[in-house]
């Protein structure tokens, strides 16, 4: 592929490069053999094939489920104490890498400010990490940081790239209210929520690891739920997206996506046929299936006694209203319809006349069929009333009808979708359904309630979920730990130390730092799962705080023996994500509006005028509607149909035209330039340095300090011109 | 380049409207990618079209009211409409009367109905297929079936339009490869799915701006943005020079540079003021019906000449089902036939007097076509077992029937052509082996034609 690892994820994501349309020729043998072998292995079943070496026939065999033994931290080659540098000194040193000193004070707090809370430091703010030159500084800074509510927000929005956040899909029910869970997210980040527990909730709505108390005095308890987890739920209700039978696709979202998430798994592939690459049969998927079967989506009434009854009153005004206008229409029409009616029904053959002119109550089984396959021909819409109304009569008829359409019934109550366990359902027998079709289940095929990759069958004592939940947080299970761990470590440094973060399967290959991983996610378990903790170890370590910018030798040197920086010789530069692009403009208008929590807004819609953090413009998907704003289309925003471990980072001309033309960049333009001549009356120097500290987190050097003031010409009005100017950098779009 | 991140077997996001620099202009272009690496390995058939103009009727043409007549002998008479939707039990149907009067045309003696006068005139150019078929009976799942010619969601499937201009590129790097005009039916229409943003279509509009955001905001003078953009580069200057090996820093050059390539090439496309009025007529532009689909059809016809791959033009998409949808009454297909008839013979014969349809194949469809009795006494139902698409130019052989609908019309019987023999037709008229469009997703072959899909051959010249 031409394009670069730095800007476009694809390659990395999926190998679509044009190499395999070549393959078809020149591969295409070898492509057509392996087809046919992995088909065999297909039929033969699990094991009995040989042809393919490499992937692993047990799960003992796949590196991923491996226990996770804590490694030695490597000694010398670094003097710093943070063990994640001692692995990286000596992955570089192994490799003759030289790494890049520290980065400058500004552009570390630029770093992590963005990182840790997804916005830009203010000048305040890099005026106190200045004057705070103590060795505390830095970790006052990332202390405050991660206090920061705002932060919540930012890792909020990651996790929910992972979970799947939407506020709409295809056929939604959980659709009003899932921005509840949304905020749970979010509150619980900020609470630190340990992460087993932060999993456990959201599948089980109870974060709790012992469900069962026995006290001193011997009396036995259940532990309640923590009132809010009720919310958490909302990651299983989100799944029910079918027409017609929103339960459906409930439990397929639910296997998919926790495997995909939790396990980094691609269970998915075992819908249709026994993995091709990892241990994982057709029956595995749908065991795990099983466990969420017997859930349906139910709302959940949010409304206090008072709004009850208010609302109550509302739809008795409505409803009378309503019927009023009804009635005196249906008196209205009365004669047109009849008219109508009986031409069509005089036009049917007389048997189907004479069915459906007896009441309802005394026609046969036939005639009642008859009565029903003809009701689509007896039903007269208004246009074709209107066909045989004079001109007078169709405005009078309009009359109605616009009265009728002006009727709004009263805003629903508010209320949260949740899932619960259906008795029924929980009792019916489940199948293996070919190519998961509900309709085709193998009979033959039985399954019973279970998950992959295990080689005892799982007793479900405290129920099927639970079961699930308490098998995922188990200390001896490390696919947790590796694949949360690694998704932090690739948020904050764009890529993992495994490669591929969705799939710990043998088509990830193999990890790049192994060592670290386990080191990292041991620790975390050590810690409590503490996220918290993870973070601040991470920006804590020298690795994260080396300079991206690379002299000339060292780069020669280097980008030769690891061009993609897996050794994290250089902090990578990345660009910011669509949320944080128009959060960071905001901020420069000085309009961003910081408060957390409640419904997503439409960006694109009437409702535009919110200055609200981007996390909570609404997104989604809908086959018939545009549901995900132009902008976030733009900018690589994940609408929430997949398990997106990672934004791409797209370089687009439209990304240019949005942000040398559209609206947005004009009025922030506008505002960020009268703030700044405002804060600065006169003083077009002091203005232009006040521009840098606030869009790029810096000072200007003494040639960008009269580069402006040569485009200014001690022109105020200009300054819209220069703002304008630093919004479309591209050290504005990226973080180095 | 691992595989990876894949939800379950793998995808990319949606997005409209998306490309990425880095990876070459508009659109990620194989022949340009492997003529740079000195083979032709993707084996080419001769190709006969250079572009592509697909006209998307959204809501399903009634093809019996258009150009598949039946006769009135059934009319009044109970159907059995078994197998409708997903209703396998006996449903009796009363069939209803077609009230068009259909004309032989040309040397061919096609007929079409009243409703299509003047597509009639170029019908000698137009090959009819009137055995069409698709499986999805409600609009949207049927529109995306037609779209990507796949009905699972397991994987987010590519539009046609999408996978040409992956397969293909652009001859003009100015402008996109594959561009949309009108409102489609589902945002599906314009995705590039799993094949990446970079293919995704591009809607363009008539007007003076085509492109969102293509112009500076209206108190921006010339003069300002030219000082502007001369500040913007200088003050890029030093970060561009420290971070020099990033091609994305690169790439963001060079976006810059595309986006004012584009703002000074695609006003110009769609500029109409040098088109002479009898071309203009032509088209219908100014016509009281016409003007609208007229303009995007001349549009479509300067996009082809300026070497746009893939052109799909909707037509009376309107948010919801597609105004196509006469439930109600057929009658309300007439206008939507007056505006299109003759903007469609216009573009045909404008093509062909410039010698552009040789190579400019023309499709025109729909989701399905309507069942030959009615829920409501004078309109159709959703028909998907049976309808009519037909193609002209880029090497089809026009004045072609190929085949044949049952006796009232409700289902293909005879050479019946499924959406993915439709696509596998425009495919290879472009120089493609639809067998060998195969790309790998984590492990996983898929395509854009599913296996025993054959081109309609009988319709090639």
């Amino acid at each position: 592929m031409v394009s670069s690892p730095n800007c476009f994820e694809v390659p990395r994501n999926v190998n679509v490069a044009p190499s395999s349309f070549r393959r078809t020729v020149d591969a295409g043998w070898r492509a057509i053999t392996v087809r046919v072998v992995l088909a065999l292995w297909a039929v033969l079943g699990w094991g009995v094939a040989t042809s393919a070496p490499t992937i692993p026939k047990t799960p003992e065999e796949l590196w991923a489920l491996r226990p996770i033994v804590r490694p030695a931290v490597p000694e010398g080659g670094t003097a710093s104490k943070n063990p994640i540098d001692a692995f990286i000194a000596k992955s570089c040193r192994d490799r003759g890498l030289t790494t890049t000193g520290p980065a400058d004070p500004l552009v570390w707090l630029r770093r992590v400010t963005f990182d840790l809370t997804g916005l830009a430091p203010t000048p305040a703010e890099q005026e106190s990490y200045l004057e705070d030159s103590s060795a505390g500084g830095r970790d006052k800074a990332i202390a405050r940081l991660l206090g920061s509510e705002q932060h919540g927000v930012r890792y909020g929005r990651h996790w929910l790239d992972v979970l799947r956040y939407a506020d709409f899909d295809e056929n939604m029910p959980a659709t009003p209210g899932i921005h509840y869970w949304r905020d749970w997210v979010i509150h619980a980040i900020n609470q630190d929520l340990p992460f087993d527990d932060f999993v456990r909730a959201q599948i089980t709505g109870n974060r709790a690891a012992k469900r069962k108390t026995i006290s001193p005095e011997g009396h036995l308890s259940e532990v309640p739920p923590r009132p809010e987890d009720r919310f958490a739920l909302g990651f299983l209700a989100r799944g029910a997206t079918s027409p017609g039978n929103a339960d459906y696709q409930l439990s397929f979202s639910a296997v998919e996506t926790i495997s995909t998430a939790f396990m980094g798994m691609t269970i998915g592939c075992a819908k249709c046929h026994d993995h091709f690459f990892d241990p994982i049969r057709q029956a595995d998927y749908y065991s795990m299936k099983a466990i969420f079967d017997p859930l349906v989506v139910r709302p959940m009434d949010l409304a206090t006694p008072e709004q009850v009854f208010a609302h109550g009153r509302s739809v008795a005004e409505h409803e009378s209203r309503l019927q009023r206008v009804v009635e005196a229409m249906r008196r209205f029409v009365a004669p047109y319809h009849t008219q109508l009616y009986e031409e069509r029904l005089s036009a049917l053959p007389p048997e189907a006349q004479a069915a459906i002119r007896k009441p309802e109550k005394q026609r046969s089984a036939a005639e009642q069929k008859i009565a029903e396959d003809y009701h689509p021909i007896l039903r007269i819409d208004p246009i074709k009333m209107k066909a045989i109304m004079t001109p007078e009569v169709i405005k009078e008829y309009d009359g109605y009808l616009k009265q009728l359409a002006a009727l709004k019934a009263p805003e629903p109550l508010p209320v949260f979708w949740t899932v619960e366990d259906d008795a029924k359902r929980a009792s019916e027998k489940r199948y293996v359904l070919t190519t998961g079709d509900p309709a085709r289940p193998k009979l033959s095929q039985e399954v019973q309630p279970g998950f992959p990759l295990v080689t005892r069958p799982p007793e479900f004592r405290d129920g099927r979920r639970e079961t699930l939940a308490d098998w995922l947080t188990a200390a001896e299970n490390p696919l947790l730990p590796r694949v949360a761990v690694n998704r932090i470590w690739q948020w904050h440094f764009g890529s993992g130390l495994h490669g591929s973060a969705n799939d710990f399967g043998s088509l990830g290959g193999a990890p790049i730092h192994p060592q670290l991983l386990d080191y990292l996610a041991a620790e975390f378990i050590a810690h409590r799962y503490s996220m918290k903790w993870l973070h601040t170890l991470i920006v804590t370590s020298e690795t994260y705080q080396r300079a991206s910018r690379v002299t000339a030798d060292a780069a020669i040197a280097n980008q030769r023996i690891d061009p993609d920086n897996r050794m994290y010789w250089k902090y990578p530069l990345n660009r910011l994500e669509a949320e944080s692009i128009r959060d960071a403009l905001l901020q420069a208008a000085g309009t961003l509006e910081l408060h957390l929590g409640g419904k997503s807004f439409d960006m694109g819609g009437t409702n535009v005028s919110s200055n609200r953090r981007t996390a909570y413009v609404q997104r989604g998907y809908r086959s018939y509607q545009e549901v995900m704003p132009a902008y976030l289309q733009t900018f690589d925003a994940e609408d929430g149909r997949i398990v997106c471990p990672r934004r791409n980072q797209t370089v687009t001309a439209p990304q240019a035209l949005f942000l040398m033309n559209d609206s947005l960049t004009e009025d922030v333009s506008k505002l960020f330039a009268a703030r700044l001549a405002g804060e600065f009356p006169g003083d077009l120097t002091s203005a232009v340095r006040a521009g840098y500290r606030q869009a790029l987190g810096r000072h200007p050097t003494s040639t960008e300090e009269v580069r402006a003031s040569t485009y200014l010409a001690g022109d105020p009005s200009r300054l819209k011109g220069f703002s304008w100017a630093v919004l479309n950098l591209d050290e504005f779009l990226y973080l180095r | 380049m691992t595989s990876s991140s894949i939800y379950p077997c793998g995808r990319f996001a949606r997005r409209r409207f998306l490309h990425q620099v880095g990876a070459g202009f508009f659109g990620t272009a194989i022949g340009a990618v492997l003529a740079a690496d000195g083979g032709n390995s993707v084996p080419r058939i001769t190709p006969r079209a250079r572009s592509v103009i697909f006209l998307f009727m959204c809501g399903g043409v009634s093809h019996l009211d258009t150009f598949d007549p039946k006769g009135n002998g059934m009319a009044g008479k109970l159907i059995n409409a078994v197998g409708f939707g997903d209703n396998m039990a006996e449903m009796m149907r009363p069939v209803i009367p077609c009230h068009r009067t259909f004309t032989p045309c040309g040397k061919s003696g096609i007929p079409v109905s009243d409703w299509f006068p003047h597509v009639g005139s170029v019908m000698d150019e137009i090959a009819v297929v009137r055995s069409m078929y698709c499986h999805e009976t409600n609009h949207f799942p049927a529109v995306v079936e037609m779209a990507t010619g796949h009905r699972d969601r397991l994987l987010e499937h590519p539009t046609l339009g999408s996978w040409v201009s992956f397969a293909l590129g652009n001859e003009n790097q100015n402008l996109p490869t594959f561009v949309n005009l009108g409102r489609p039916s589902s945002a599906v229409q314009l995705s590039g799915g799993y094949l990446g943003a970079t293919v995704s279509a591009t809607p363009f509009q008539p007007g003076e701006v085509p492109i969102p955001n293509l112009k500076p905001p209206k108190n921006t003078s010339a003069a300002d943005r030219e000082r502007q953009m001369q500040l913007l580069s200088a003050m890029n200057e030093e970060f561009r020079r420290d971070y020099a090996i990033h091609s994305a820093i690169a790439a963001r050059t060079r976006s810059y540079e595309l986006a004012a390539r584009m703002q000074a090439c695609a006003p110009e496309a769609v500029d109409f003021s040098n088109e002479p009025e009898s071309i203009r007529q032509q088209y219908g532009v100014g016509g009281a019906d016409t003007d609208d689909f007229g303009k995007r059809l001349l549009l479509a016809r300067r996009l082809v000449e300026r070497g746009v791959r893939f052109i799909q033009v909707c037509h009376a998409g309107n948010g919801g089902n597609g105004a196509w949808d006469a439930h109600d009454d057929m009658g309300s297909h007439a206008p939507l036939c007056r505006q299109t008839d003759r903007p469609i013979a216009g573009l045909i014969s404008d093509l062909k007097q410039r010698g552009l349809l040789d190579t400019t194949l023309v499709v025109w469809t729909s989701e399905f076509g309507r069942t030959p009795w009615s829920q409501n006494t004078t309109g159709r139902d959703h028909n998907p077992k049976g309808f009519t698409s037909w193609l002209a130019g880029g090497g089809v052989r026009g004045g072609t029937i190929w085949g044949r609908t049952d006796d009232v019309g409700y289902r293909a019987v005879q050479d019946k052509v499924y959406i993915n023999d439709l696509q596998a037709t425009i495919i290879c008229q472009l120089g493609l082996d639809p067998k060998q469009m195969e790309i790998e997703i984590s492990g996983r072959p898929v395509r854009l034609v599913e296996e025993g899909s054959e081109p309609i051959r009988g319709i090639l010249a």
